[in-house]
């Protein structure tokens, strides 16, 4: 038999049976409770490829398996929650963040000038390495004597009261502006150090021509601009953030969640992925390492505990609508679907994972990036030897794999508790989920977390209907993972090497 | 894996240092307990000797469970995420039948040999064997499925596989049998092997245990299956075309893995008189991990001393960091990873030369006033 | 180097040493290349021609020796930057990229935008077989088409030097003589260094040659000097290798 029929007989054999599956389990079941087994399971699947699509993503060019991707989700969904809840640990923070950006964005204006430098090759070593010292003892005093704790903890506070007036009035008043200064200013010429020492003064064989700086300058003076409104405005904003609209509010806890996600994605690749690319095994362990650390200064800042995140105004009011137009105009906090009541936040998320589906698609196929992606897959020096920078792709993939994660996280958070180990479970199931679909592989990410998605909703059903052990729903997924892979090792939608 | 870990050098000089180390460490852990009861005043089987006797005896055990670990990681190049299904597996092996079986057994078929008891023995024996027998089992599954898979889907399905063996044995089906979620407690055992009223006992046992299993494991790293081992790591198809086949060996790294995870499952459920999930979870094999890399890959030292800091952190982070020293801990982790990839021994080793050199400048800074000596003095290696 | 002309030397390749993990592949490699000529090089299997022209365009730096383009010294850079200044790179084995369409191969491989907008027509000229192929995945491609996208993908952008690595290798005889025809086009805008095994293909286009033998420069010339001297040919490149003057007394002699 040639492979083509074989292949079609074997589809059609998988098709008829997932059929007469799907056909058992609606008699059995009956409408109303397949459709919001239905329903759960959407979610479910929805969830975990948010979780699986920036693995995928990341793991198909670099070969990096991030176990600190979980970290991620979860670390998206806590920045989301607090702008969301409560922004004055967001925008107490913000003037520190900014300014040090600034100071690393001046890097390609000093760059040329500072290769072009004709020094000795000791002072070539030495200076960096100055350098990055003087920067980390600005950044540290930069924070001497700043109560982050506390900023962190009136969020917590208001956290619980947000339903009762005035949020803030427990606020305690933050430092004055005359000394406050000093930070950000510091935490500036620490960047700027770290734009030095990162630039490698007088090593020559580095490629940086001198262009005009206009463009580059933008940048930096954006980011100082931003700086110095955010030093102004870093106790006032929290509170007309709170008075917007709760909508308008979630979508751009959203925003933030996946610019933070994407610039903390490109910082850590730059700074702990990138020089480890050498010796693969460690990268993994690094991102171990990176998981540990994250979730321990999540729980640093705002202890260990378990929080709920009130849904957006859309999502909120008791009922239950008929149809969408009456849950888009009322926010209702249910809607009927053929009978069965699906709660709407539970569409949001499926629409949200779709989105992200297709987004991903569109970078990959229509995209000068997604491009650059799936010929470096295949083979990155030559992409490099075409006069790509692989590295800065490198980063940026990097960068938005995390940033999907961070996504992901907001998205659920007002779905899940809010909590330091959300994302550990997602980050098994994602992984399981990647490693079905086929690594490297967005369409398999999509399929197999729907296929886990519903073999965890349907088998809870089922454990519960017929009073199974809810074990079994557990392991099903990796009973779905072990058979996968048994049978074809590379994934469903995974290449032959 | 694709980074080569320092492997040991069977050069004669050094090995002698090592000898001299390794009795050294033994005699030291031998009197440690009776040197900490004359300086401490207390009983030998109370306070703080008793205390220090336990923080010793999981260390034992630990480094056996890392030393397992580095042979599949660090010798073999295997990164196996289901190394805690063998430890997990030996503790529960040995607490179901110490717990549902030997109770009853010991009761209703007394074997006696003139005046002494040795029914206990027997028991004892029998679930040893059941251990082993356990430990190979999983052993040979992780085996089995390497034969498919490579590389990364190997760490995923073994981190599916003791996800599963984690699932099962927190199920609530099962939990008159492993107590479910709790984990199996109450394991009787026999008084001298009691670690609340005879911890001394099981301070010895479990230093034997770690010295002999040092021995046999440094036996079998040098032995010829060994090397085919660590060149397996290094190039499969190679060692293929000369003859060897690599599953072969590849079976025989994680049998003796497993077997010797599995044992220290065993003491590690002696210790605890229990058995719990998360013996059994990917925690565990993280922690092992984090011990072979603190210590340095590839060699058998390593993770002994690995496992010895992650039990100094554990129990002095606390004290110094608050309940947040976790995040001190993983700042640390990852500036290993960065900065000292071959771990502390392994680094060590590659540094050896230097440190040698910088030893014999700094003691030349020292003493320039009679320079004619410093030489000397500078060839003295820096105690280890 | 004593026939080098000073300041007509687009690309001046000076004692350079590379390792590669720990096997020092490349010992003592002298190549110069002048502006608007062909300069093949020649060597058995494994002399380090390949990985000559991986050190020039950065893949594999050397450690030792210099690398000079255009006047600036490259050596040291990263491998994007030493392609941006004009070189182009087309590996063995038509290093392609299959997941990708011919069209997708070659828009990648822009570096200004417009690039194959500008460059279409004298591309699908040179190769009429891209144009009928233009939507079809790499992977789908026969060996001779992939080499000629190969070639194409280097034509993209404006280079002032082509590295070609091998462009004949494994190709149909027709197909050799298309790709030869192509690469003579070629050179009249465009420099090249060509590394080929097939010396009558090699004794055709290039004017001037470079012999690396254990990854060492042996002998360089011109062209028309070794097509007369068979026993240097034989001695590094291989008894196998038959000149043309062998051949044409072969050919005699079955007829």
């Amino acid at each position: 038999m040639n492979p083509k029929t074989k292949k079609l007989l074997i589809g059609i054999l998988i098709a008829g049976l997932l059929v007469a599956a799907v056909a058992g389990v609606y008699a059995y079941a009956g409408q109303r409770a397949f459709i919001s087994t239905l329903f759960s399971g959407l979610t479910l699947g929805s969830l975990f490829f948010m979780v699986a699509a920036g693995l995928t993503l990341i793991f198909g060019l670099m070969d990096v398996l991030n176990f600190a991707h979980g970290s991620m989700f979860m670390l998206g969904a806590y920045i989301g929650w607090q702008f969301y809840t409560n922004p004055t640990f967001i925008f107490g923070m913000a003037p520190f963040l900014l300014a040090f950006g600034a100071g690393v964005m001046v890097t390609p204006i000093i760059k040329p000038y500072l290769i072009a430098l004709n020094i000795s090759e000791k002072l070539q070593k030495a200076l960096p390495k100055i350098a990055y010292v003087l920067a980390l003892a600005a950044l540290v005093f930069a924070f001497v004597g700043f109560d982050i704790l506390s900023v962190a903890n009136t969020a917590m506070v208001a956290a619980t009261t947000t339903t009762v007036g005035n949020p803030l009035a427990e606020l305690s008043a933050q430092e004055p502006l005359s000394t406050f200064w000093l930070r950000p200013f510091l935490m500036f010429v620490s960047g700027l150090l770290i734009a030095v020492a990162s630039s490698r003064p007088g090593d020559k064989t580095q490629f940086a021509p001198r262009e005009p700086i206009g463009k580059k300058l933008l940048m930096p003076a954006a980011l100082l601009v931003l700086t110095a409104l955010s030093t102004l405005v870093r106790e006032s904003a929290s509170e007309s953030v709170l008075l917007m609209n709760g909508n308008l509010r979630f979508a751009l806890s959203i925003l933030l969640s996946v610019a933070f996600g994407f610039v903390f994605g490109a910082v850590i690749e730059i700074t702990l992925i990138r020089p480890l690319y050498v010796r693969p095994t460690f990268i993994l362990l690094m991102t171990l390492g990176l998981s540990y650390v994250i979730r321990e200064l999540v729980q640093y800042l705002w202890d260990p505990l378990t929080y709920q995140m009130s849904r957006p105004p859309l999502f909120a009011q008791p009922g239950k609508a008929s149809s969408i137009a009456e849950w888009l105009q009322k926010g209702s906090s249910t809607i009927d679907i053929y009978g069965a009541t699906v709660p709407t936040y539970r569409l949001f998320i499926i629409a949200l994972g779709i989105a992200m589906f297709i987004l991903v698609i569109f970078v990959m196929t229509k995209t000068r990036l997604g491009m650059i992606i799936r010929a470096g897959v295949q083979d990155p020096q030559m992409v490099e030897a075409m006069g790509i920078n692989v590295k800065a792709v490198f980063t940026v993939v990097f960068a938005m794999g995390v940033a999907l994660a961070a996504l992901g996280g907001i998205g659920a958070a007002p779905f899940l508790p809010v909590q330091p180990l959300m994302g550990d479970t997602y980050q098994t199931q994602g992984l399981i989920t990647v490693v079905i679909g086929g690594m490297g592989s967005y369409i398999g990410a999509f399929v197999g977390a729907m296929i886990l998605g519903m073999a965890r909703a349907f088998g809870d059903y089922f454990a519960l209907k017929l009073s199974l052990s809810p074990a079994i729903a557990e392991a099903s997924t990796v009973i779905i993972m072990v058979i996968v892979l048994l049978t074809r090792p590379q994934g469903l939608f995974g290449k032959k090497e | 894996m694709a980074e080569k870990p320092v492997t040991q050098k069977a050069v004669k000089k050094p090995m002698k240092v090592k000898e001299v180390g390794f009795l050294v460490f033994i005699a030291l852990m031998a009197l440690l307990p009776f040197v900490l009861n004359l300086i401490t005043g207390t009983g030998l089987n109370e306070g703080v000797t008793k205390f220090w006797q336990g923080q010793l005896i999981a260390f034992f055990i630990m480094a056996v469970f890392a030393m397992s670990y580095d042979l599949l990681i660090g010798f073999g190049g295997i990164l196996s995420f289901g190394h805690a299904a063998s430890f997990g597996g030996g503790a529960y092996a040995f607490g179901l039948l110490m717990k549902h079986w030997a109770p009853n057994f010991v009761k209703e078929n007394p074997i006696m040999l003139g005046n002494t008891d040795l029914t206990m023995l027997v028991v004892l024996l029998v679930v040893l064997l059941v251990v082993l027998l356990v430990s190979v089992a999983v052993g040979l599954l992780f085996a089995v499925t390497s034969m498919r898979l490579k590389g990364t889907y190997f760490a995923m399905i073994t981190l599916a596989l003791s996800t599963a063996l984690f699932i099962i044995i927190k199920s609530t089906d099962l939990h008159e049998w492993t107590g479910a979620d709790e984990g199996l407690h109450g394991i009787s055992l026999p008084v001298w092997l009691n670690p609340t009223q005879n911890r001394l006992t099981v301070y010895f046992i479990t230093l034997a245990f770690l010295c002999v299993s040092y021995l046999l494991l440094r036996r079998f790293v040098n032995s010829p299956t060994g090397r085919v081992i660590v060149a397996n790591r290094e190039n499969e198809d190679r060692m293929r075309m000369i003859g060897y086949n690599p599953v072969t060996y590849r079976t025989i790294a994680f049998v003796v893995a497993s077997i010797f995870a599995g044992l220290a499952g065993m003491f590690f459920s002696i210790w605890n008189m229990s058995a719990t999930p998360t013996m059994i979870s990917a925690v565990t094999t993280v922690n092992a991990l984090i011990m072979t890399i603190m210590g340095g890959m590839g060699t058998l030292i390593g993770p002994i001393f690995g496992a010895a800091i992650s039990q100094i952190i554990q129990q002095f982070f606390y004290t110094w960091f608050g309940a947040r020293w976790p995040l001190i801990f993983g700042v640390l982790f990852i500036l290993i990873v960065m900065f000292l990839p071959y771990g502390i021994v392994g680094t060590w080793r590659l540094q050896k030369g230097n440190l040698r050199e910088g030893w014999k400048r700094l003691l030349r800074l020292f003493t320039t006033k009679s320079e004619a000596e410093a030489p000397e003095s500078g060839q003295k290696p820096p105690s280890m | 180097m004593s026939e080098q002309i000073p300041g007509n030397d687009l690309l001046v390749v000076d004692r350079i040493e590379t390792f590669i993990g720990q096997f020092h592949i490349l010992e003592n490699v002298s190549v110069c290349v002048p502006k608007g000529s062909i300069t093949v090089m020649l060597g058995r299997n494994g002399a380090g021609k390949t990985t000559t022209l991986k050190s020039i365009i950065g893949l594999t730096p050397p450690r030792e020796g210099k690398i000079i383009f255009d006047g600036m010294e490259i050596q040291g850079k990263q491998a994007f930057n030493i392609a941006n200044l004009g070189i182009g790179y087309v590996p063995e084995n038509r290093a392609i990229f299959r997941a990708l369409s011919v069209q997708e191969n070659l828009k990648l491989a822009e570096r200004k935008k417009g690039d194959f907008e500008r460059k279409s027509d004298f591309i699908f000229e040179l190769f009429p077989d891209l144009k009928r192929l233009y939507k079809l995945p790499g992977n789908h491609l026969s060996g001779g088409q992939q080499q000629m996208l190969a070639v194409a993908r280097a034509l993209v952008p404006e280079n002032k030097l082509l590295l070609i690595d091998e462009p004949s290798e494994g190709l149909a005889p027709i197909l050799i003589q298309q790709m030869m025809e192509a690469i003579r086009k070629l050179s009249e805008t465009t420099t090249i260094l060509l590394v080929e095994q097939n010396f009558i293909m090699a004794s055709q286009l290039a004017e001037r040659y470079t012999i690396i033998d254990d990854g060492k420069t042996v002998q360089e010339g011109l062209m028309k000097d070794l097509i007369e001297d068979t026993d240097l040919i034989h001695h590094y490149l291989g008894a196998s290798i038959k000149t043309r003057k062998e051949l044409e007394m072969e050919h005699e002699s079955e007829n």
